[in-house]
């Protein structure tokens, strides 16, 4: 993609996420062909979207769209025909039906590592799910198992449930604007993949999750610092305007340096050697990112940042919700260590 | 030459290098600039050395991010130690461009192959954060053939062992600030001129306090313009974020690679992928901006972000090792843990030298951010 058609993408992207929130963006980003962008060009679709989603407030289920297009065959080394993407319909469908919607991929709940569990043919499932499509399924369920992880499929149909119990509950919490579904489940488990494939679909479909959320964050934390900045140049305290003083110039300092270290991380895990560690480490600077943004704006803003008129509670709210999903700022660095301890050297993982 | 090319060159050379590392342990000043001399010297007559410099003083020519590639390859084993491999990069860019071709041309390729070592006469006792106050004079003789310096300079790293100096003086009045400021390359042999090293509590005697008493100059050693110093000092200021801070980097992950075999739980874990995460937002930063000194361009204002996050990454990579290394730092007494011992507290300086991470602060405020300047 050359610099003016990048150019064009991130604008048309940025006014559609900036004009439309939820179900109406999803149809507005199908209309103007983003599943095909992020099919021909992962990086650019991925940064310029959800950077614009972070920064609007807004939410889509593009990120659905690139959950399951990490799992195209394409994007497995193995190549397992039994995962299908939405844009690669020719493939065999296992997971969902030709004429089926597409299925939601559901994430581990806060602070667990996998979204259920498969014992004895029987799934015990709760996780949460991010721009669905629908509210009824069908549903991806990446659960634990004896042999590792494996792939459950649930279609959420009537009648059609190979489940004794599925609730559904719509989530409000921090940030009732973000609509997720928090599901659970417990009954025979139609698992639709296993074994080492399994285990890489896993690990794929975190990497591309956890670098969207890591845009997505890094957006909110932007629109953080700009509710700040804007105010700390406009309202005048002691005869000067307060961003005059180092004190509150300083923090904001803070959290512009958090956010660079972020976007920079962002930047180059799309040619890292081990993209894996690379998206822990997006993610992780993004979450840690969006404490520090937090903090050091909600204390410039002070009490019109404590308002519920103002804006800012809505980006915080975004920014410490996303930081919590596929792993947080706090969970992420002993993971990163752990990895690096394995390996035994610490890579460069990219180079000039 | 590319990046890539350079990085197999260095690595076919040091496969039959006899190249001995174990003084980059040394907390002695004259052991590390011996080694860094003779280093030099191998690396120039493998042509390694003149990457990235250009012909007209000695150089191969090729972008300046072969030196970053060198700098890297050779911190990252522990090959030289990262201050003294520094010196070269904060003057050697500077003094090339505002300098007498003539002078630049004699004396760059000595300075490439390790026969000299040059120094910065910045800092003051009343002149740290702020540059501008500073008071060292140079006075033009009635002739108008030289000038004479007088003055009390602060923290020139290895001013005992440098053969020349870049010295900033005023040059304008008592209170004409960054505007009355001009650089002038000095050699440190010249009579008038004491430098005495300063013990700090890193317990290595690289920085001095160094005076200028009526030490004349030839009219031919001021870098750039009379009055111009100050962006003499920038550009200087801009060297130091940009090979300087790769090789730096590496440095670090260097050190914090040395101690993943004692990251064995999740407390120690969590503190090594902490560091490595600050490590890394550093050098992902500084990737961008070494590129973009590859591409002709002088970063500004923005290189402020680098220095404040190589500072958090280089206390963090060592607060690990103080961690992890469980008493070596506080109570360890073998050459090892003196080592460790050193470049702890020498990273304690981290957030102080090269520009406070305050200064840093404003300067992401003020220029970056478009804050108001304030009274306060």
């Amino acid at each position: 993609m050359d610099p003016e058609e990048l150019g064009l993408l991130t604008a048309t992207l940025d006014e559609l996420a900036h004009a439309h929130d939820g179900a109406e963006l999803t149809k507005s980003l199908d209309e103007f062909g983003f599943p095909e962008v992020l099919a021909a060009s992962p990086r650019e679709a991925v940064s310029s979207l959800f950077t614009a989603m972070g920064q609007a407030g807004t939410t889509s289920s593009a990120f659905q769209a690139v959950l399951l297009a990490s799992l195209s065959p394409a994007n497995l080394a193995s190549g397992n025909p039994t995962l299908v993407s939405p844009t690669t319909k020719a493939n065999a469908p296992l997971l969902h039906g030709e004429d089926e919607a597409p299925p939601s991929v559901v994430l581990p709940p806060i602070g667990a590592a996998t979204a259920g569990r498969v014992e004895d043919g029987v799934i015990t499932l709760r996780g949460l799910v991010l721009g669905q499509r629908s509210n009824v399924g069908p549903f991806l369920v990446p659960a634990d198992s004896t042999n590792g992880i494996v792939w459950v499929r649930l279609s959420g149909a009537p009648g059609d449930l190979a489940t004794e119990q599925l609730a559904i509950r719509s989530v409000a919490g921090l940030d009732p604007a973000l609509m997720m579904l928090e599901v659970t489940a417990t009954g025979p488990a139609d698992v639709v993949l296993a074994g080492p494939a399994a285990d890489q679909a896993w690990r794929a479909v975190v990497a591309a999750g956890r670098r969207a959320l890591a845009y997505q964050i890094v957006g909110a934390v932007t629109a953080m610092l700009d509710l700040a900045v804007a105010h700390a140049r406009d309202r005048v305290q002691f005869g000067q305007p307060i961003g005059a003083f180092q004190a509150v110039r300083h923090r904001l300092a803070d959290a512009y340096v958090a956010r660079e270290g972020a976007a920079a991380a962002l930047n180059i895990c799309w040619q890292a050697d081990d993209e894996e560690l690379a998206a822990m480490l997006a993610k992780s600077l993004a979450g840690r990112a969006a404490r520090i943004a937090a903090t050091q704006c909600q204390q410039v803003l002070a009490g019109i940042g404590f308002t519920a008129e103002h804006p800012f509670h809505r980006y915080l709210a975004r920014a410490l919700v996303l930081d919590k999903l596929l792993g947080s700022a706090t969970d992420l660095p002993a993971q990163i260590g752990a990895r690096l301890a394995a390996a035994g050297t610490l890579p460069r993982l990219a180079n000039l | 030459m590319t990046p890539a090319e350079l990085r197999d060159a260095f690595r076919s050379w040091l496969a039959g290098a006899d190249l001995d590392a174990s003084p980059v342990q040394s907390g002695s000043v004259s052991v590390l600039l011996a080694h860094q001399r003779r280093l030099q010297r191998l690396l120039y007559d493998a042509g390694l050395m003149r990457w990235g410099w250009p012909e007209s003083v000695g150089g191969l020519g090729g972008s300046p991010a072969l030196r970053a590639v060198l700098g890297e390859e050779l911190t990252s084993r522990g090959l030289v130690h990262t201050t003294t491999w520094t010196m070269l990069e904060v003057l050697g860019p500077a003094v090339i461009e505002y300098g007498q071709p003539d002078l630049v041309a004699e004396i760059f390729p000595r300075l490439l192959r390790g026969e000299e070592t040059w120094c910065q006469g910045f800092s003051e006792p009343d002149a740290g954060s702020d540059l501008g106050s500073l008071r060292t004079t140079a006075r033009r003789t009635g002739d108008g053939d030289s000038w004479v310096i007088n003055g009390e300079k602060l923290w020139t790293s290895f001013a005992h062992g440098a053969r020349r100096c870049v010295v900033l003086a005023r040059t304008g009045p008592a209170g004409s600030g960054s505007r009355g400021i001009s650089a002038f390359l000095v050699d440190m042999d010249t009579p008038g001129i004491s430098a005495r090293p300063l013990q700090t509590m890193a317990d290595v005697d690289e920085f001095c306090a160094t005076s200028f008493i009526d030490v004349g100059v030839p009219a031919g050693r001021l870098l750039g313009d009379v009055d111009g110093g100050w962006r003499v000092a920038g550009h200087i200021l801009g060297c130091e974020r940009g090979a300087i801070f790769w090789q730096r980097g590496a440095w670090l992950g260097h050190h914090l690679g040395a101690l993943l075999p004692l990251a064995a739980d999740a407390r120690a874990q969590a503190l090594v992928g902490d560091a490595f995460q600050l490590l890394w937002a550093f050098r992902t930063r500084s990737m961008a901006t070494q590129r973009q000194i590859a591409a002709g361009a002088v970063p500004g204002a923005e290189t402020s972000v680098d220095k404040i996050m190589i500072a958090a990454a280089e206390q963090a990579v060592f607060d690990t090792a103080r961690e992890l290394l469980a008493g070596a730092v506080e109570t360890g007494d073998t050459p090892e843990a003196a080592s460790w011992r050193r470049e702890w507290s020498y990273s304690r300086a981290a957030t102080i030298y090269g520009g406070t991470s305050e200064i840093q602060k404003d300067i992401v405020s003020l220029r970056l951010l478009g804050l108001p300047r304030g009274a306060a």
